[in-house]
């Protein structure tokens, strides 16, 4: 009963003028942050950091947060357009997204996106409401070796993605994971495979990558399509998702909202894992006929409900305990500091009319998103009928904006522009490039929690498997490696058999 | 393949000089000053940074504009300050690490004494040392008996190599011969959960990282490192009253500028940021982050910067630390 009396002291505070305004100034900003590529939360929610001083607090976090979600679904509508992931969790979204574009259907799936991420972030909203404490609990059970063995997991699961080729998709994590050795190393603070390039001190510069891989080698790709004649001219199609679309994609966005929920909470990297398994599990369990990778309305509406899931949870360790789960949420503790708040447990009984006051900002805030989106679907998608050779070179000038605006740096200019070589040969060669994305993302993770767990235990590995959470982390690896192994063992025996 | 273009940068730097020297002549500040910090934005850097900015745009009647310039722990933006011309239009702010790095690296791409000048000490802050919830030591020397009474029982987390709370930690395994393993972490935020969970046992950390922390006693802050007591934790010793004698930490941040400032242009700089220092309203901004206004002259920062590059060389040569090859 007691959360009931919370969620109304919630809306009495989210429902004031003042706040529903600041709310809106939030997601649409969010919104137009999350579209364009490279500017991101975190630089947006950075900026705006300055005037928050000057609101009350309530308003201050419903505008930031506001920013934080609202860039989940913005991100969306690039992923899918132009096949720039805005953000790493929108990356399994150009999978099928992308592909949906280029068979006239980019409304379809914008507008599955939309209604995805708002019912992921209505639910997930209603979880933190009941469940903020106990879940909370989960995210301090987590220490070094627990991530390390939920990133194994998380990278097998990489390999079970990937469509076609087990072969080429181990190649593409492992590419992936030593991509993302370079840069200075936490442990020794040497610098390994900088190759005396001080820009590459602090390893490749995602943003870099990721508009290199996907943004600009897809340019490089449809331009040469265009060469051969192969019908570039992206038709429209019908703008809103059908019946059988919602249908389809119904138990889709349950089975991404539910994973979403509980990845979200854990701290670093936790709505990139959640979109990546959301669409491992729809390629296990969807019903058939399954054409993942072909431009399946489902490879869309589970991860795109999963990472918005978590965006929401990830509120969770934040608000709970003072932990940051990535560095939106750092920058959120910053914000709440300065007013003079300690986020941590005591922050739901000192100031309930903050905390409850943001988390019922949050259903008004996603509610605002879905009618501010779905409009907006329709002029998206008139984008695409802008002749492609003008379009292109809008994109690459966007790929280039948002990369430098990242750091200033103009060497990660050329680490994009490398990377785009490199994505248009794996374009070339059928190398799905989202298991690299995962590798490169989770590799530096993952040995930096190896070598922290190790360096705790003096050296000593057994604690990997003395860790109950950690052993059933790898137990469930194992069991997916052998999801994986099964087919191929089977057939090298009927082949073995035959002769 | 940076040296075409640090070629060009130069021979354009050697062309706008007289230009440039006319132009303070017409009274400095005329055009938009640019404030580096080269850190990501949120740290506590950034923070006093784009405070400070506000504020001298206000009393310097121009725009003094805070530019994120992150990387290699601070040196990326100090150095594009340190290769910007000395006209008091470039300038940047940074913590401890200027002093730091130079020893630690031996690969720098600026000389900090000869292509940097110091033009003011902005602010001051201690660290507070946190100790785990379930470590059965209340204040330093009880923590320091407990590391040489139980060899490899403690971890010590820090932001990373280097880092201050690193170093801090090594210089109480110097000065007390206590043992403790280095546990680096991505940012100090980061190792709370461990602390929390008693898998790390103590940390120098900064006050705005451990303040969540701290204030339901989550973990246990026994003691601050500045000269003095700080204001957020009034009721800690410092580490100093312990007895530990001259084991001081200051988080202090300084505003650098490209060596060869024009004497009546850092005199206004340097002035301006006396002025706004002096302020009640920066006082408070400063006191959220646990940060006090400072405001020296360019004479008092360079001695001190002098000596802190001492304090920590000899800290980094004892304990052999090393980074980069």
């Amino acid at each position: 009963m007691d959360v009931f009396s919370n969620i109304a002291l919630g809306f009495h505070v989210a429902l004031s003028l003042q706040n529903i305004g600041y709310c809106f100034i939030g997601v649409l900003l969010g919104t137009v942050v999350g579209v364009l590529p490279g500017i991101g939360p975190v630089t947006t929610v950075a900026m705006l950091l300055p005037i928050s001083f000057t609101l009350t607090p309530e308003s201050a976090l419903i505008m930031l947060a506001g920013i934080y979600y609202g860039a989940q679904y913005g991100g969306s509508t690039t992923a899918i357009l132009v096949n720039i992931p805005g953000e790493a969790s929108s990356v399994v979204t150009t999978i099928d997204g992308h592909k949906m574009a280029g068979l006239g259907r980019a409304g379809p799936a914008l507008g599955i996106a939309a209604i995805g991420s708002f019912f992921a972030g209505c639910t997930s909203t209603l979880l933190i409401s009941f469940a903020a404490p106990p879940l909370a609990a989960v995210a301090l059970k987590f220490g070094p070796s627990e991530y390390f063995s939920l990133m194994v997991c998380g990278l097998i699961a990489a390999i079970v993605l990937a469509r076609g080729s087990v072969v080429k998709a181990i190649a593409m994590v492992v590419i992936g994971l030593l991509l993302g050795i370079a840069g200075t190393d936490i442990n020794s603070g040497i610098r390994r495979f900088t190759f005396d390039f001080r820009g590459l001190a602090d390893g490749i510069e995602f943003v870099a990558l990721s508009m290199g891989i996907y943004g600009l080698a897809d340019v490089a790709y449809n331009l040469q399509k265009t060469e051969e004649k192969a019908g570039l001219v992206h038709e429209i199609g019908r703008i809103w998702p059908s019946w059988a679309d919602l249908k389809l994609s119904t138990p889709s966005i349950l089975r991404g909202t539910a994973l979403g929920s509980i990845l979200g909470v854990l701290p670093g990297g936790g709505a990139l894992l959640a979109a990546f398994a959301a669409y491992t599990l729809e390629k296990k369990v969807a019903k058939p006929p399954r054409h993942f990778g072909e431009g399946d309305i489902r490879g869309v509406a589970a991860p795109e409900a999963a990472n918005n899931a978590g965006a929401q949870t990830s509120f969770i360790p934040m608000l709970t305990l003072g932990i940051p789960s990535n560095p939106t949420m750092a920058l959120m503790i910053g914000a709440l500091m300065i007013h003079g708040i300690s986020p941590g447990p005591g922050v739901m009984n000192e100031r309930p009319e903050m905390f409850w006051g943001i988390i019922a900002s949050m259903w008004i805030g996603n509610l605002m998103l879905v009618i501010l989106n779905l409009p907006l679907v329709g002029l998206w998608v008139k984008l695409l009928s802008v002749p492609y050779r003008l379009l292109f070179p809008a994109i690459i000038v966007f790929c280039c904006i948002g990369t430098y605006a990242v750091n200033r740096n103009p060497f990660d200019m050329y680490v994009m522009a490398f990377a785009a070589v490199f994505g248009y040969l794996c374009l070339k060669l059928d190398c799905e490039p989202a298991p690299l994305i995962l590798g490169f993302v989770l590799g530096p993770m993952m040995e930096e929690n190896l070598r922290r767990t190790l360096l705790l235990s003096r050296g000593d590995v057994s604690i990997l498997v003395t860790e109950p959470i950690s052993l059933g982390f790898l137990i469930i690896s194992a069991l997916l490696l052998l999801v994986v192994a099964a087919p191929f063992i089977r057939r090298k025996r009927e082949e073995a058999l035959r002769e | 393949m940076n040296r075409p273009v640090r070629a060009i940068a130069l021979f354009a730097a050697l062309l706008l000089t007289p230009m440039a020297s006319t132009a303070y002549a017409q009274g400095y500040p005329n055009k938009p000053i640019r404030l580096v910090v080269p850190y990501s934005p949120g740290g506590v850097v950034d923070y006093i940074g784009r405070t400070l900015a506000q504020s001298l745009t206000e009393t310097m009647g121009q725009a003094v504009v805070a530019e994120n310039r992150p990387g290699a722990g601070g040196i990326l933006g100090t150095d594009t300050v340190a290769r910007s011309l000395p006209d008091g239009y470039s300038v940047v702010i940074m913590d401890p690490a200027i002093v730091i790095n130079p020893t630690l690296q031996p690969s720098m791409p600026y000389d900090l004494f000869k292509q940097l000048e110091i033009v003011s000490i902005v602010s001051s802050s201690p660290l507070v040392l946190v100790v785990a919830p379930d470590l059965p030591v209340k204040n330093f020397a009880e923590l320091a008996a407990y590391g040489k009474a139980n060899p490899g029982k403690l971890n010590f987390a820090s932001a990373g190599i280097g880092t201050t709370p690193h170093l801090s930690g090594e210089m109480l395994k110097q000065r007390t011969g206590a043992d403790a393993m280095h546990i680096p972490y991505k940012g100090i935020a980061a190792s709370y959960t461990d602390m929390m969970s008693g898998k790390i046992q103590f940390s120098f950390s900064s006050i705005a990282g451990a303040l969540p922390f701290t204030k339901d006693n989550r973990v246990k802050a026994i003691a601050t490192t500045g000269a003095k007591r700080n204001s957020v934790y009034p009721d800690l010793p410092t580490v100093l009253e312990s007895g530990a004698s001259g084991f001081e930490v200051d988080l202090w941040l300084g505003i650098f500028a490209p060596a060869g400032l024009p004497a009546d242009v850092r005199d206004k700089l340097s002035g301006a940021l006396t002025t706004v220092l002096a302020k009640p309203d920066l006082k408070t901004a400063f006191a959220k982050v646990g940060a006090e206004p400072r405001g020296t002259t360019p004479a008092e920062a360079a001695t001190i910067l002098k000596r802190e590059y001492e304090k920590w060389k000899t800290v980094i040569v004892e304990g052999k630390i090393k980074k980069d090859d």
